[in-house]
Protein backbone atom coordinates (compact mmCIF):
# COMPACT_ATOMS: atom_id res chain seq x y z
CA UNK A 1 0.00 0.00 0.00
CA UNK A 2 1.34 3.40 -0.83
CA UNK A 3 0.90 5.97 1.87
CA UNK A 4 1.54 9.29 0.18
CA UNK A 5 0.95 12.20 2.51
CA UNK A 6 -0.55 9.93 5.13
CA UNK A 7 3.02 8.97 5.95
CA UNK A 8 3.59 12.21 7.85
CA UNK A 9 0.36 11.80 9.77
CA UNK A 10 1.40 8.30 10.83
CA UNK A 11 4.76 9.61 11.91
CA UNK A 12 3.31 12.51 13.87
CA UNK A 13 2.69 10.80 17.27
CA UNK A 14 6.20 9.34 17.26
CA UNK A 15 7.70 12.71 16.38
CA UNK A 16 5.71 14.38 19.17
CA UNK A 17 7.00 11.98 21.80
CA UNK A 18 10.57 12.30 20.57
CA UNK A 19 10.10 16.06 20.53
CA UNK A 20 9.16 15.90 24.21
CA UNK A 21 12.36 14.02 24.93
CA UNK A 22 14.44 16.60 23.07
CA UNK A 23 12.61 19.32 24.98
CA UNK A 24 13.49 17.62 28.29
CA UNK A 25 17.09 17.38 27.14
CA UNK A 26 17.11 21.09 26.25
CA UNK A 27 15.67 21.96 29.63
CA UNK A 28 18.38 19.93 31.36
CA UNK A 29 21.17 21.76 29.53
CA UNK A 30 19.44 25.10 30.12
CA UNK A 31 19.09 24.51 33.88
CA UNK A 32 22.75 23.57 34.12
CA UNK A 33 23.67 27.05 32.86
CA UNK A 34 21.29 28.80 35.25
CA UNK A 35 22.78 28.92 38.71
CA UNK A 36 21.35 30.90 41.62
CA UNK A 37 23.25 33.99 40.42
CA UNK A 38 21.79 34.10 36.92
CA UNK A 39 22.89 32.50 33.67
CA UNK A 40 26.50 31.54 33.16
CA UNK A 41 29.06 28.87 33.82
CA UNK A 42 28.84 29.22 37.62
CA UNK A 43 27.58 25.71 38.28
CA UNK A 44 30.33 24.18 36.18
CA UNK A 45 32.95 26.33 37.86
CA UNK A 46 31.65 25.20 41.24
CA UNK A 47 31.87 21.59 40.13
CA UNK A 48 35.45 21.75 39.00
CA UNK A 49 36.48 23.79 42.05
CA UNK A 50 35.46 21.03 44.46
CA UNK A 51 38.04 18.34 45.04
CA UNK A 52 35.43 15.81 46.20
CA UNK A 53 33.50 16.19 42.93
CA UNK A 54 36.68 15.67 40.93
CA UNK A 55 37.22 12.51 43.00
CA UNK A 56 33.72 11.32 42.13
CA UNK A 57 34.35 12.01 38.45
CA UNK A 58 37.64 10.12 38.45
CA UNK A 59 36.10 7.21 40.38
CA UNK A 60 33.26 7.05 37.85
CA UNK A 61 35.73 6.83 34.98
CA UNK A 62 37.80 4.24 36.80
CA UNK A 63 34.88 1.99 37.78
CA UNK A 64 33.26 2.25 34.34
CA UNK A 65 36.57 1.56 32.60
CA UNK A 66 37.35 -1.42 34.82
CA UNK A 67 33.83 -2.82 34.34
CA UNK A 68 34.20 -2.48 30.57
CA UNK A 69 37.59 -4.19 30.42
CA UNK A 70 36.56 -7.08 32.68
CA UNK A 71 33.31 -7.52 30.73
CA UNK A 72 35.20 -7.60 27.44
CA UNK A 73 37.67 -10.22 28.66
CA UNK A 74 35.02 -12.57 29.96
CA UNK A 75 32.47 -11.95 27.19
CA UNK A 76 34.64 -12.48 24.15
CA UNK A 77 35.44 -16.17 24.82
CA UNK A 78 31.79 -16.83 25.69
CA UNK A 79 30.49 -15.21 22.50
CA UNK A 80 32.96 -17.23 20.44
CA UNK A 81 31.96 -20.43 22.21
CA UNK A 82 28.24 -19.84 21.65
CA UNK A 83 28.77 -18.95 18.00
CA UNK A 84 30.67 -22.20 17.38
CA UNK A 85 28.44 -24.36 19.55
CA UNK A 86 27.11 -27.34 17.62
CA UNK A 87 24.22 -28.37 19.86
CA UNK A 88 21.07 -26.45 20.76
CA UNK A 89 22.21 -22.88 20.96
CA UNK A 90 18.92 -21.77 22.53
CA UNK A 91 19.81 -23.36 25.85
CA UNK A 92 23.05 -21.43 26.04
CA UNK A 93 21.28 -18.25 25.05
CA UNK A 94 18.78 -18.70 27.88
CA UNK A 95 21.67 -18.68 30.36
CA UNK A 96 22.64 -15.23 29.03
CA UNK A 97 19.22 -13.74 28.28
CA UNK A 98 17.40 -14.74 31.43
CA UNK A 99 19.80 -13.01 33.84
CA UNK A 100 19.91 -10.08 31.43
CA UNK A 101 16.14 -9.60 31.54
CA UNK A 102 15.81 -9.97 35.32
CA UNK A 103 15.59 -6.59 37.04
CA UNK A 104 18.82 -4.96 38.16
CA UNK A 105 17.58 -4.69 41.75
CA UNK A 106 16.89 -8.41 41.93
CA UNK A 107 20.31 -9.31 40.55
CA UNK A 108 22.06 -6.83 42.81
CA UNK A 109 20.18 -8.30 45.75
CA UNK A 110 21.47 -11.73 44.72
CA UNK A 111 25.01 -10.39 44.94
CA UNK A 112 24.37 -9.09 48.44
CA UNK A 113 23.34 -12.63 49.42
CA UNK A 114 26.41 -14.14 47.76
CA UNK A 115 29.07 -11.61 48.76
CA UNK A 116 27.87 -10.56 52.21
CA UNK A 117 29.68 -11.45 55.43
CA UNK A 118 27.16 -14.20 56.14
CA UNK A 119 26.83 -14.91 52.43
CA UNK A 120 27.44 -17.94 50.26
CA UNK A 121 31.02 -17.21 49.25
CA UNK A 122 32.34 -16.39 52.72
CA UNK A 123 30.44 -19.33 54.17
CA UNK A 124 31.96 -21.67 51.61
CA UNK A 125 35.50 -20.35 52.02
CA UNK A 126 35.17 -20.52 55.80
CA UNK A 127 33.90 -24.10 55.57
CA UNK A 128 36.90 -24.98 53.39
CA UNK A 129 39.10 -23.41 56.02
CA UNK A 130 40.74 -21.07 53.51
CA UNK A 131 39.87 -17.96 55.49
CA UNK A 132 39.50 -17.25 59.20
CA UNK A 133 37.44 -14.10 59.06
CA UNK A 134 35.02 -13.15 56.26
CA UNK A 135 36.46 -11.37 53.23
CA UNK A 136 35.13 -7.89 52.69
CA UNK A 137 33.56 -8.21 49.26
CA UNK A 138 30.64 -5.87 49.76
CA UNK A 139 30.46 -2.14 50.31
CA UNK A 140 33.66 -1.49 48.41
CA UNK A 141 34.78 -1.05 44.81
CA UNK A 142 35.22 -4.82 44.32
CA UNK A 143 31.53 -5.35 45.04
CA UNK A 144 30.49 -2.55 42.68
CA UNK A 145 32.60 -3.89 39.82
CA UNK A 146 31.37 -7.48 40.31
CA UNK A 147 27.78 -6.24 40.31
CA UNK A 148 28.22 -3.97 37.28
CA UNK A 149 30.03 -6.65 35.26
CA UNK A 150 27.15 -8.99 35.98
CA UNK A 151 24.56 -6.43 34.99
CA UNK A 152 26.24 -5.34 31.77
CA UNK A 153 28.29 -8.23 30.37
CA UNK A 154 25.24 -9.80 28.60
CA UNK A 155 25.16 -6.66 26.41
CA UNK A 156 28.79 -7.28 25.49
CA UNK A 157 28.22 -11.00 24.82
CA UNK A 158 25.23 -10.27 22.57
CA UNK A 159 27.04 -7.51 20.66
CA UNK A 160 30.05 -9.72 19.91
CA UNK A 161 27.91 -12.78 19.23
CA UNK A 162 25.93 -10.87 16.59
CA UNK A 163 29.16 -10.34 14.64
CA UNK A 164 30.41 -13.91 15.12
CA UNK A 165 27.17 -15.34 13.79
CA UNK A 166 27.67 -13.44 10.56
CA UNK A 167 31.24 -14.62 10.28
CA UNK A 168 31.67 -17.51 7.88
CA UNK A 169 33.38 -20.45 9.44
CA UNK A 170 34.92 -21.10 6.01
CA UNK A 171 37.15 -18.05 6.48
CA UNK A 172 38.87 -19.68 9.42
CA UNK A 173 39.16 -22.96 7.61
CA UNK A 174 40.63 -21.20 4.59
CA UNK A 175 43.20 -19.49 6.79
CA UNK A 176 44.17 -22.78 8.45
CA UNK A 177 44.34 -24.68 5.18
CA UNK A 178 46.65 -21.98 3.84
CA UNK A 179 49.04 -22.88 6.64
CA UNK A 180 48.26 -20.40 9.42
CA UNK A 181 48.22 -21.88 12.91
CA UNK A 182 45.14 -21.49 15.14
CA UNK A 183 46.65 -18.56 17.02
CA UNK A 184 47.64 -16.76 13.86
CA UNK A 185 44.20 -17.41 12.39
CA UNK A 186 42.67 -15.92 15.51
CA UNK A 187 44.94 -12.90 15.49
CA UNK A 188 44.71 -12.14 11.78
CA UNK A 189 41.24 -13.35 10.80
CA UNK A 190 38.83 -13.79 13.71
CA UNK A 191 39.89 -10.85 15.85
CA UNK A 192 39.89 -8.16 13.13
CA UNK A 193 36.56 -9.34 11.77
CA UNK A 194 34.96 -9.28 15.21
CA UNK A 195 36.14 -5.73 15.98
CA UNK A 196 32.84 -4.00 15.11
CA UNK A 197 31.05 -6.15 17.71
CA UNK A 198 33.77 -5.52 20.28
CA UNK A 199 33.58 -1.78 19.73
CA UNK A 200 29.80 -1.59 20.01
CA UNK A 201 29.88 -3.79 23.13
CA UNK A 202 32.55 -1.60 24.75
CA UNK A 203 30.51 1.49 23.90
CA UNK A 204 27.33 0.13 25.46
CA UNK A 205 28.91 -1.22 28.62
CA UNK A 206 30.99 1.89 29.27
CA UNK A 207 28.00 4.15 28.67
CA UNK A 208 25.72 2.26 30.99
CA UNK A 209 28.28 1.80 33.76
CA UNK A 210 28.93 5.53 33.97
CA UNK A 211 25.24 6.17 34.63
CA UNK A 212 24.58 3.37 37.12
CA UNK A 213 22.93 4.28 40.43
CA UNK A 214 21.38 1.17 41.92
CA UNK A 215 24.42 -1.11 41.92
CA UNK A 216 26.91 1.41 43.37
CA UNK A 217 24.37 2.45 46.03
CA UNK A 218 23.64 -1.10 47.13
CA UNK A 219 27.03 -2.79 46.70
CA UNK A 220 29.37 0.16 47.18
CA UNK A 221 30.49 1.75 50.40
CA UNK A 222 29.91 5.32 51.47
CA UNK A 223 33.12 6.32 49.76
CA UNK A 224 32.22 4.62 46.48
CA UNK A 225 30.25 7.54 45.17
CA UNK A 226 29.91 7.77 41.41
CA UNK A 227 28.38 10.53 39.30
CA UNK A 228 25.08 8.64 39.20
CA UNK A 229 24.80 8.27 42.95
CA UNK A 230 25.94 11.86 43.42
CA UNK A 231 23.13 13.05 41.13
CA UNK A 232 20.66 11.02 43.13
CA UNK A 233 21.94 12.55 46.34
CA UNK A 234 21.86 16.16 45.08
CA UNK A 235 18.32 15.58 43.89
CA UNK A 236 16.76 13.78 46.83
CA UNK A 237 18.77 14.82 49.84
CA UNK A 238 19.57 18.39 48.84
CA UNK A 239 16.71 19.01 46.35
CA UNK A 240 19.05 20.92 44.08
CA UNK A 241 17.77 20.44 40.53
CA UNK A 242 20.22 22.84 38.79
CA UNK A 243 23.16 21.10 40.41
CA UNK A 244 21.80 17.66 39.53
CA UNK A 245 21.32 18.94 35.96
CA UNK A 246 24.93 20.15 35.82
CA UNK A 247 26.15 16.77 37.05
CA UNK A 248 23.93 15.02 34.49
CA UNK A 249 25.40 17.12 31.67
CA UNK A 250 28.93 16.37 32.89
CA UNK A 251 28.02 12.67 33.13
CA UNK A 252 26.66 12.67 29.58
CA UNK A 253 29.73 14.53 28.34
CA UNK A 254 32.05 12.00 30.02
CA UNK A 255 30.15 9.18 28.37
CA UNK A 256 30.12 10.83 24.95
CA UNK A 257 33.82 11.68 25.11
CA UNK A 258 34.48 7.96 24.94
CA UNK A 259 31.48 6.83 22.92
CA UNK A 260 31.58 9.24 19.99
CA UNK A 261 35.20 8.46 18.96
CA UNK A 262 34.37 4.76 19.29
CA UNK A 263 31.34 5.21 17.06
CA UNK A 264 33.53 6.88 14.46
CA UNK A 265 36.05 4.05 14.79
CA UNK A 266 33.32 1.43 14.41
CA UNK A 267 32.13 2.99 11.16
CA UNK A 268 35.68 3.10 9.84
CA UNK A 269 36.41 -0.49 10.80
CA UNK A 270 33.14 -1.72 9.27
CA UNK A 271 33.85 0.17 6.07
CA UNK A 272 37.37 -1.21 5.84
CA UNK A 273 36.10 -4.74 6.40
CA UNK A 274 33.52 -4.31 3.66
CA UNK A 275 36.15 -2.87 1.35
CA UNK A 276 38.43 -5.83 1.99
CA UNK A 277 35.72 -8.43 1.42
CA UNK B 1 47.34 -25.23 22.00
CA UNK B 2 45.43 -27.55 24.32
CA UNK B 3 46.30 -25.15 27.12
CA UNK B 4 44.45 -22.44 25.20
CA UNK B 5 41.44 -24.66 24.72
CA UNK B 6 41.37 -25.54 28.42
CA UNK B 7 41.67 -21.85 29.36
CA UNK B 8 38.87 -20.95 26.94
CA UNK B 9 36.55 -23.68 28.23
CA UNK B 10 37.28 -22.68 31.84
CA UNK B 11 36.37 -19.05 31.24
CA UNK B 12 33.20 -20.05 29.40
CA UNK B 13 32.14 -22.43 32.16
CA UNK B 14 32.87 -19.81 34.82
CA UNK B 15 30.81 -17.14 33.04
CA UNK B 16 27.92 -19.49 32.39
CA UNK B 17 27.94 -20.20 36.12
CA UNK B 18 28.46 -16.55 37.09
CA UNK B 19 25.47 -15.21 35.13
CA UNK B 20 22.67 -17.31 36.63
CA UNK B 21 24.31 -17.53 40.09
CA UNK B 22 22.63 -14.58 41.85
CA UNK B 23 19.27 -15.56 40.43
CA UNK B 24 19.48 -19.13 41.63
CA UNK B 25 20.74 -17.98 45.03
CA UNK B 26 17.85 -15.54 45.42
CA UNK B 27 15.31 -18.24 44.62
CA UNK B 28 16.88 -20.70 47.07
CA UNK B 29 17.24 -18.20 49.89
CA UNK B 30 13.63 -17.05 49.52
CA UNK B 31 12.50 -20.26 51.24
CA UNK B 32 14.26 -19.42 54.49
CA UNK B 33 12.44 -19.40 57.79
CA UNK B 34 14.90 -17.07 59.45
CA UNK B 35 14.28 -13.36 59.90
CA UNK B 36 17.50 -12.39 58.16
CA UNK B 37 18.91 -13.29 54.80
CA UNK B 38 21.85 -15.62 54.48
CA UNK B 39 23.02 -18.62 52.60
CA UNK B 40 22.44 -21.56 53.00
CA UNK B 41 18.86 -20.68 54.01
CA UNK B 42 18.69 -23.14 56.93
CA UNK B 43 15.21 -24.28 57.87
CA UNK B 44 12.77 -24.00 54.96
CA UNK B 45 9.37 -22.35 54.90
CA UNK B 46 7.03 -20.32 52.75
CA UNK B 47 6.81 -17.68 55.45
CA UNK B 48 8.06 -14.80 53.28
CA UNK B 49 5.78 -15.67 50.38
CA UNK B 50 2.86 -15.58 52.80
CA UNK B 51 4.07 -12.22 54.02
CA UNK B 52 4.17 -10.87 50.46
CA UNK B 53 0.74 -12.14 49.49
CA UNK B 54 -0.86 -10.86 52.67
CA UNK B 55 0.58 -7.38 52.29
CA UNK B 56 -1.86 -5.04 50.55
CA UNK B 57 0.96 -2.57 50.11
CA UNK B 58 3.21 -4.95 48.15
CA UNK B 59 0.32 -6.30 46.08
CA UNK B 60 -0.80 -2.79 45.15
CA UNK B 61 2.74 -1.97 44.02
CA UNK B 62 2.86 -5.16 41.95
CA UNK B 63 -0.46 -4.16 40.37
CA UNK B 64 0.80 -0.66 39.63
CA UNK B 65 4.00 -1.92 38.01
CA UNK B 66 2.04 -4.38 35.87
CA UNK B 67 -0.42 -1.71 34.75
CA UNK B 68 2.37 0.77 34.04
CA UNK B 69 4.33 -1.76 31.99
CA UNK B 70 1.26 -2.91 30.06
CA UNK B 71 0.22 0.67 29.18
CA UNK B 72 3.76 1.74 28.29
CA UNK B 73 4.20 -1.36 26.12
CA UNK B 74 0.93 -0.80 24.26
CA UNK B 75 1.53 2.92 23.77
CA UNK B 76 5.08 2.59 22.52
CA UNK B 77 4.32 -0.42 20.32
CA UNK B 78 1.32 1.33 18.74
CA UNK B 79 3.04 4.66 18.13
CA UNK B 80 6.18 2.95 16.86
CA UNK B 81 4.09 0.74 14.60
CA UNK B 82 2.50 3.79 12.94
CA UNK B 83 5.83 5.54 12.58
CA UNK B 84 7.55 2.45 11.24
CA UNK B 85 4.81 2.00 8.62
CA UNK B 86 5.60 5.48 7.36
CA UNK B 87 9.37 4.99 7.38
CA UNK B 88 9.44 1.60 5.69
CA UNK B 89 6.90 2.41 2.98
CA UNK B 90 7.56 5.96 2.02
CA UNK B 91 10.73 7.59 0.93
CA UNK B 92 10.95 10.28 3.57
CA UNK B 93 13.67 12.88 3.82
CA UNK B 94 16.17 12.30 6.64
CA UNK B 95 15.20 8.71 7.44
CA UNK B 96 18.70 8.16 8.80
CA UNK B 97 18.42 11.15 11.11
CA UNK B 98 14.99 10.02 12.22
CA UNK B 99 16.27 6.59 13.17
CA UNK B 100 19.13 8.15 15.15
CA UNK B 101 16.58 10.30 16.96
CA UNK B 102 14.39 7.30 17.76
CA UNK B 103 17.31 5.36 19.22
CA UNK B 104 18.63 8.46 21.04
CA UNK B 105 17.35 7.59 24.55
CA UNK B 106 19.51 4.45 24.36
CA UNK B 107 22.75 6.40 24.29
CA UNK B 108 22.19 8.42 27.44
CA UNK B 109 23.48 7.21 30.80
CA UNK B 110 20.49 6.26 32.93
CA UNK B 111 21.23 8.69 35.73
CA UNK B 112 21.15 11.54 33.18
CA UNK B 113 17.90 10.18 31.71
CA UNK B 114 16.41 10.26 35.21
CA UNK B 115 17.13 13.97 35.58
CA UNK B 116 15.87 14.70 32.05
CA UNK B 117 12.59 12.88 32.72
CA UNK B 118 12.18 14.55 36.10
CA UNK B 119 12.49 17.98 34.47
CA UNK B 120 10.12 17.03 31.66
CA UNK B 121 7.50 15.53 33.94
CA UNK B 122 7.70 18.60 36.19
CA UNK B 123 6.53 20.82 33.34
CA UNK B 124 3.26 18.91 33.19
CA UNK B 125 2.93 18.88 36.98
CA UNK B 126 3.15 15.09 36.98
CA UNK B 127 6.01 14.80 39.47
CA UNK B 128 5.49 11.76 41.67
CA UNK B 129 2.36 10.55 39.94
CA UNK B 130 1.40 7.76 37.58
CA UNK B 131 1.23 9.88 34.43
CA UNK B 132 4.80 11.03 34.94
CA UNK B 133 6.03 7.44 35.21
CA UNK B 134 3.98 6.48 32.17
CA UNK B 135 5.37 9.29 30.01
CA UNK B 136 8.95 8.39 30.97
CA UNK B 137 8.45 4.69 30.36
CA UNK B 138 6.72 5.44 27.07
CA UNK B 139 9.74 7.40 25.83
CA UNK B 140 12.25 4.89 27.19
CA UNK B 141 10.64 1.83 25.59
CA UNK B 142 10.28 3.27 22.07
CA UNK B 143 13.76 2.16 20.91
CA UNK B 144 13.00 -1.38 22.11
CA UNK B 145 9.76 -1.46 20.09
CA UNK B 146 11.38 0.10 17.04
CA UNK B 147 13.92 -2.62 16.28
CA UNK B 148 11.67 -5.71 16.14
CA UNK B 149 8.88 -3.84 14.33
CA UNK B 150 11.13 -2.35 11.66
CA UNK B 151 12.90 -5.69 11.24
CA UNK B 152 9.55 -7.41 10.66
CA UNK B 153 8.44 -4.73 8.20
CA UNK B 154 11.64 -4.84 6.17
CA UNK B 155 11.35 -8.61 5.86
CA UNK B 156 7.75 -8.28 4.75
CA UNK B 157 7.20 -8.41 0.99
CA UNK B 158 4.90 -5.64 -0.19
CA UNK B 159 4.04 -7.65 -3.32
CA UNK B 160 1.74 -9.83 -1.19
CA UNK B 161 -0.41 -6.79 -0.47
CA UNK B 162 -0.43 -5.79 -4.09
CA UNK B 163 -1.57 -9.27 -5.00
CA UNK B 164 -4.44 -9.07 -2.50
CA UNK B 165 -5.51 -5.68 -3.78
CA UNK B 166 -5.28 -6.63 -7.43
CA UNK B 167 -7.56 -9.56 -6.58
CA UNK B 168 -10.09 -7.01 -5.41
CA UNK B 169 -9.49 -6.68 -1.67
CA UNK B 170 -10.08 -3.12 -0.43
CA UNK B 171 -7.08 -1.45 1.27
CA UNK B 172 -8.29 -1.74 4.86
CA UNK B 173 -9.32 -5.37 4.37
CA UNK B 174 -5.86 -6.09 2.91
CA UNK B 175 -4.28 -4.39 5.89
CA UNK B 176 -6.31 -6.44 8.37
CA UNK B 177 -6.08 -9.79 6.60
CA UNK B 178 -2.63 -9.67 5.01
CA UNK B 179 -0.38 -7.01 6.51
CA UNK B 180 -1.20 -7.37 10.20
CA UNK B 181 -0.93 -11.18 10.35
CA UNK B 182 2.44 -11.02 8.62
CA UNK B 183 3.71 -8.42 11.08
CA UNK B 184 2.27 -10.16 14.12
CA UNK B 185 5.52 -11.81 15.34
CA UNK B 186 7.31 -8.46 15.22
CA UNK B 187 4.49 -6.74 17.10
CA UNK B 188 4.24 -9.43 19.77
CA UNK B 189 8.00 -9.29 20.26
CA UNK B 190 7.85 -5.52 20.62
CA UNK B 191 5.01 -5.78 23.17
CA UNK B 192 6.74 -8.42 25.29
CA UNK B 193 10.11 -6.73 25.08
CA UNK B 194 8.85 -3.25 25.99
CA UNK B 195 6.72 -4.73 28.77
CA UNK B 196 9.70 -6.34 30.42
CA UNK B 197 11.94 -3.28 29.95
CA UNK B 198 9.33 -1.10 31.61
CA UNK B 199 8.48 -3.62 34.33
CA UNK B 200 12.16 -3.96 35.33
CA UNK B 201 13.15 -0.32 34.93
CA UNK B 202 14.46 1.12 38.14
CA UNK B 203 17.10 3.84 37.71
CA UNK B 204 14.90 6.35 35.89
CA UNK B 205 11.79 5.44 37.92
CA UNK B 206 13.76 6.22 41.07
CA UNK B 207 13.57 9.90 40.08
CA UNK B 208 9.85 9.84 39.36
CA UNK B 209 8.22 7.98 42.22
CA UNK B 210 6.49 9.95 44.96
CA UNK B 211 5.73 9.47 48.64
CA UNK B 212 2.55 7.51 47.92
CA UNK B 213 3.55 5.90 44.67
CA UNK B 214 6.29 3.45 43.85
CA UNK B 215 7.01 0.81 41.26
CA UNK B 216 7.88 -2.69 42.38
CA UNK B 217 11.63 -2.50 41.55
CA UNK B 218 11.92 0.88 43.31
CA UNK B 219 10.10 -0.44 46.37
CA UNK B 220 12.41 -3.45 46.41
CA UNK B 221 15.37 -1.09 46.22
CA UNK B 222 14.22 1.06 49.11
CA UNK B 223 13.35 -2.00 51.20
CA UNK B 224 16.84 -3.45 50.66
CA UNK B 225 18.27 -0.14 51.86
CA UNK B 226 15.94 0.16 54.86
CA UNK B 227 15.54 -3.29 56.34
CA UNK B 228 16.85 -6.07 54.10
CA UNK B 229 13.89 -8.24 55.10
CA UNK B 230 13.84 -11.67 53.42
CA UNK B 231 10.45 -10.76 51.92
CA UNK B 232 12.64 -9.20 49.21
CA UNK B 233 13.90 -12.65 48.27
CA UNK B 234 10.35 -13.96 47.89
CA UNK B 235 9.32 -11.01 45.71
CA UNK B 236 12.49 -11.35 43.67
CA UNK B 237 11.76 -15.03 43.11
CA UNK B 238 8.27 -14.14 41.88
CA UNK B 239 9.73 -11.54 39.50
CA UNK B 240 12.22 -14.10 38.21
CA UNK B 241 9.26 -16.39 37.56
CA UNK B 242 7.61 -13.60 35.54
CA UNK B 243 10.78 -13.13 33.50
CA UNK B 244 11.10 -16.85 32.81
CA UNK B 245 7.50 -16.84 31.53
CA UNK B 246 8.23 -13.95 29.17
CA UNK B 247 11.48 -15.47 27.89
CA UNK B 248 9.55 -18.69 27.27
CA UNK B 249 6.88 -16.77 25.34
CA UNK B 250 9.50 -14.93 23.29
CA UNK B 251 11.16 -18.22 22.46
CA UNK B 252 7.81 -19.61 21.32
CA UNK B 253 6.81 -16.55 19.31
CA UNK B 254 10.02 -15.87 17.44
CA UNK B 255 13.01 -17.74 18.86
CA UNK B 256 15.72 -16.37 21.09
CA UNK B 257 18.21 -15.71 18.32
CA UNK B 258 16.16 -12.61 17.68
CA UNK B 259 18.16 -10.83 20.36
CA UNK B 260 21.36 -11.53 18.55
CA UNK B 261 20.12 -11.15 15.02
CA UNK B 262 18.46 -7.77 15.56
CA UNK B 263 21.49 -5.91 14.26
CA UNK B 264 21.81 -8.17 11.29
CA UNK B 265 18.20 -7.75 10.21
CA UNK B 266 18.25 -4.05 10.77
CA UNK B 267 20.28 -3.64 7.63
CA UNK B 268 17.87 -3.02 4.75
CA UNK B 269 17.80 -5.96 2.40
CA UNK B 270 15.99 -4.15 -0.39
Amino acid sequence: MRLGRWAWLLLLPLLCVLGLFLFGLGELVWSSFNGPDGPGLDLYRQFFARADYIDVLIRTLWVAGLTTVVSLFISYPVAYFIARFQGRRDWLLVLILLPWLVSVVVRTYGWIVILGNRGLLNGFLGWLGVIDSPLRLLFNTTGVVIGLVHVFCPFMILAILAVFLQLERALEEASMSLGAGPLETFRRVVLPLSLPGVISGVMLVYLMSTGAIITPLLLGGLRDRMLGTQIYQEMFQLFDFPKAATLAVILTATAFLVVLPLQWLERRVSRNLKGAA
Amino acid sequence: MTAWIVAHRTIVAAVLLFLPAPIIIVILSSFTKAGYIGFPPGELSLRWYAEFFSSADWLATLGLSTLLAALAAMLSTFVTFLGALAVTRQRLPMTQGLETLILLPLIFPHAALGVIMLGLVGIFGWTGNFLGLLLAHFILTIPYAWRPIVAAMRKHDLAVEEAAMSLGAPPFYTFRKVTLPLLRPGLVTALLFTFIISFDEVTVSLFLVGPDLSTLPVKIFSTIQDSGSPVIAAISAILIGFTIAIVFLLDRVIGLELFVAAEQRRKPTA
